[in-house]
């Protein structure tokens, strides 16, 4: 009897509680696998409660040291998501369903989405081969705009908003996903910069950022919103960079072609446009770049309506001060006049014109869940599985930065940036 | 979420009633001597997260959220059927990454480890970081993933006009964050700030930390506590009272003319004499309208039940007495007595006490408890239930007894 309470005092509690624990797949039917990233793999999974809904469950990738998974604590991204999610609820936001901790891994189910915004740009570039309409383009924007408005109304930055971290269901509405890098700014215990070196992903980063900014707050969203917006507008990413790595001691270095690209479009910021740009830590890096003048009316102006390009240079304001709030941004003439933002952003479209369904891999699919029928309890491990889907992205999105942190989506294409392989979901 | 306490996890799902709270207890209850133990127990266990934390350089709102973890753990799960040293040590650790303070898992093994082992003797410590990921990782569990903890901390600053650092020097800075929401509040009109002295605030935050050697961060609203804790820093802090007494007297003689009309802060709420006699002050004070400010007024003001207020002001002058015959170290021992009035432990109590109190602890006897025989008692109740589980046919009815024995003593 005392040896238990030597050798391994929680024992007794481990073997109550692993014994009145659910298992996932009591809970749940996998349908199929859907992609993968740093974070760990998502699947498509359907509930065995009568309702029979239908799910993406993100699994986060176990720790392992050599083959053997083995407990070493659960990353920050994953508290933050788990804890950030647990307090939200909104229209606009993916919503939680539960978490589910069992045998070494952490499984969050959320509500199943249909579409992103990446697949949907895909859809337009590489089948219809037309633009995105501009009331879906509107729906989409404002949509954003509405979840972005209930995060920063919370106190939360995204911190990694970009195309294929927002989803949309089959009913055409906007969910906000990926929480991975989020977090609470309402009183910080520590400065933001002390906690994550870099955030954001390269091409949706902000110019303070870009600039070295020790301080930033929520226009760092807003930024990516403006860049999102261009994107759905102009199916390619406006300011598609190159990230420069970090060097070996791990400093940031100068992200010198990504401010490049967006000066190439809006210009050179003065020190009219943003006052305390001359106190950033790169700015004297960034005098030396080649001057250019602001043409972002001039590439507007064959993709979105006058008063959208109005909203998008708001968007881009340099200085963080200036550019819109999300509650500004909705408030815009353009979101008032002609055709209003609907709950459905697919409603104008004709059937044939909806992006397909989310493709999902079953045969080859990783099975480190037993496969539905399957009643076996032993979890295949992830190392026997590999990804097979591939990518038919014209932009390829995997040099989407790694180091961000940046735990793509369902649908997205994992971060290449880093020291992890690349692995490419088939999108449909 | 991080403005909206009626929406969080905490308000919808962590605040528990005294039922609950018993329940929770109530294999415990069967292995010790006094129910008073398991009181003794909520401040041993506080003591050392707090100690931890600080070994670990945790700011106080980690202390806290990790102690909260702790009650939570606790309201599902027996100290005897688990090893409360691993727990500890767990919330510490998950707090510390809920709060985006992260430490780094190797340190709190070390720390914790000779923090148990060479200060009080637990040997069972593991020195295996795998135990303690697998520790978080069914604390995670227990606790729903219910990570965001609101504390009293947030609206004592806030009604003290303090938030985003001042220079009070515990304030948790509110730096690189400029848009401070300042809406209306959940516990009041959001308008004028209470104006304590810079003691009197210090006051009311040990107060604040003192509440979590009880469970009721797990009974009541954070706000709440924090009213409480600054209601009695009112009463105890010596020049806060004075100050308080002599604005009543100067005020008495203009009672019959004063109106509320010209109150300076905004918190002129119809204060009508009927309404002030029916508040849970000690006795009704009449409003002053000048300097300094009328504080019982702006306390009439907030938007809160005073009978709770009361009752949990209550319950942390209960928590003292009990505290009062506890004995860690010198060093360790109720805030506001050791840390704001710098005098002796006995004369700070007895001069901030109520006279009730005060006459009730004179009759108290025996030694104080420590946290030497707080670990002997875990470890007994540990091994009885052990025991207990692995003989249930015997049906040894050693646990019923020390529950009959209480009873019969009773009366």
């Amino acid at each position: 009897m005392d040896n238990i309470l030597v050798t391994d005092p929680m024992r007794v509690y481990r073997a109550k509680r692993d014994a009145a624990r659910k298992r996932v797949t009591d809970k749940y039917s996998i349908l199929g696998f859907i992609s993968s990233g740093t974070y760990g793999r998502v699947y498509k999974a359907q509930s065995k409660d009568s309702d029979g809904r239908i799910h993406a469950i993100k699994k986060f990738k176990p720790d392992k040291e050599g083959d053997v998974i083995t407990y070493t604590g659960i990353s920050q991204s994953a508290i933050r998501e788990i804890a950030l999610n647990r307090e939200i609820s909104h229209e606009n936001i993916v919503a939680l369903k539960e978490v589910i901790l069992e045998d070494k891994s952490i499984y969050m189910v959320f509500e199943y989405a249909e579409h992103d915004f990446l697949q949907v740009i895909h859809h337009h570039s590489q089948t219809l081969r037309s633009s995105i309409t501009q009331p879906v383009l509107k729906s989409l924007t404002y949509q954003l705009l509405n979840g972005l408005l209930y995060l920063h109304d919370a106190h939360i930055i995204h911190r990694d908003l970009k195309p294929a971290n927002i989803l949309i269901t089959s009913s055409g509405v906007v969910k906000i996903g990926d929480l991975g890098l989020a977090r609470l700014i309402h009183q910080p215990l520590q400065p933001l910069h002390a906690g994550d070196k870099v955030v954001v992903t390269i091409w949706y980063r902000a110019p303070e950022l870009l600039l070295g900014a020790k301080h930033y707050n929520k226009a760092v969203d807003i930024w990516a919103v403006g860049c999102v917006m261009a994107e759905l507008a102009s199916l390619r990413p406006i300011f598609k960079g190159e990230e420069a790595k970090l060097d070996s001691k791990k400093n940031v270095p100068f992200q010198k072609d990504q401010l490049l690209k967006i000066i190439e479009i809006l210009g050179t910021p003065s020190e009219r446009d943003w006052a305390k740009i001359k106190d950033l830590p790169e700015y004297q890096n960034m005098r030396r770049l080649d001057p250019f003048a602001n043409r972002l009316a001039q590439w507007c102006q064959s993709r979105i309506q006058a008063s959208g390009a109005d909203l998008l240079s708001h968007l881009f304001a340099y200085d963080p001060d200036k550019r819109l709030t999300a509650a500004e941004a909705l408030q815009h003439k353009w979101f008032q006049e002609g055709q209003l933002p609907t709950r459905n952003a697919f409603e104008s479209l004709p059937s044939h014109q909806i992006p397909p369904h989310r493709r999902i891999t079953i045969d080859d699919a990783p099975s480190m869940m037993p496969m539905p029928a399957a009643g076996s309890q032993v979890q295949a491990q992830v190392s026997q599985v590999q990804a097979t889907a591939q990518a038919h992205l014209s932009h390829s999105h995997s040099n989407h930065s790694g180091k961000a942190g940046s735990a793509a989506s369902f649908a997205s294409i994992s971060a290449g940036g880093g020291t992890h392989t690349r692995k490419k979901a088939r999108l449909g | 979420m991080a403005t909206n306490f009626w929406s969080s996890s905490h308000y919808k799902r962590w605040l528990v009633d005294r039922a609950t709270l018993r329940q929770a207890r109530s294999d415990d209850i069967l292995y010790v001597d006094h129910p008073e133990h398991l009181g003794f127990l909520n401040i041993f266990f506080a003591n050392l997260i707090s100690k931890l934390g600080k070994k670990l350089q945790l700011r106080q709102r980690v202390i806290a959220t990790a102690t909260v973890f702790f009650r939570r753990f606790y309201v599902k799960n027996s100290y005897c059927e688990t090893d409360p040293f691993i727990v500890i040590a767990a919330c510490c650790y998950v707090a510390a990454k809920a709060e985006e303070s992260p430490v780094h898992i190797k340190t709190v093994v070390s720390e914790a480890r000779m923090l148990f082992v060479e200060e009080y003797g637990i040997k069972t410590f593991p020195s295996d970081n795998s135990k303690l990921a697998e520790m978080e990782f069914y604390l995670v569990d227990e606790l729903e993933c219910d990570l965001t903890v609101f504390h009293p901390y947030r609206t004592l600053m806030t009604l003290c006009g303090k938030e985003g650092g001042g220079s009070f020097p515990e304030a948790e800075a509110g730096e690189a964050d400029a848009d401070d929401f300042d809406g209306p509040r959940y516990w009041g009109t959001g308008e004028g700030k209470l104006e304590l002295q810079e003691g009197a605030l210090q006051m009311a935050w040990f107060i604040i930390n003192d509440t979590y050697r009880s469970e009721l961060c797990l009974l009541y609203p954070p706000h709440i506590i924090a009213i409480a804790a600054i209601y009695l820093t009112l009463v105890f802090h010596a020049p806060t009272r004075a100050a308080i007494q002599q604005a009543q007297a100067q005020a008495q003689p203009r009672a019959s003319t004063s109106n509320s009309n010209s109150h300076p802060h905004g918190s002129s709420q119809s204060h009508s004499p009927t309404r002030r006699s029916s508040r849970s002050m000690k006795k009704p004070l009449p409003q002053h309208q000048h300097q300094p400010q009328d504080i019982v007024g702006f306390m009439a003001g907030l938007n809160v039940s005073m009978p709770l207020v009361a009752t949990v002001a209550q319950e942390i002058i209960a928590l003292y007495a009990l505290w009062d015959r506890y004995s860690e170290e010198p060093n360790v021992g109720p805030a506001f007595v050791q840390k704001t009035t710098r005098k002796g432990r006995s004369a700070g109590k007895v001069q901030a006490q109520p006279p009730a109190q005060a006459t009730a602890q004179e009759g108290q006897e025996g030694a104080p408890v420590t946290p030497m025989f707080l670990v002997q008692l875990l470890l007994a109740m540990r091994e009885q239930r052990i025991e207990d589980m692995a003989h249930p046919a015997s049906g040894r009815p050693v646990a019923v007894n020390k529950m009959l024995e209480r009873t019969q003593a009773a009366g």
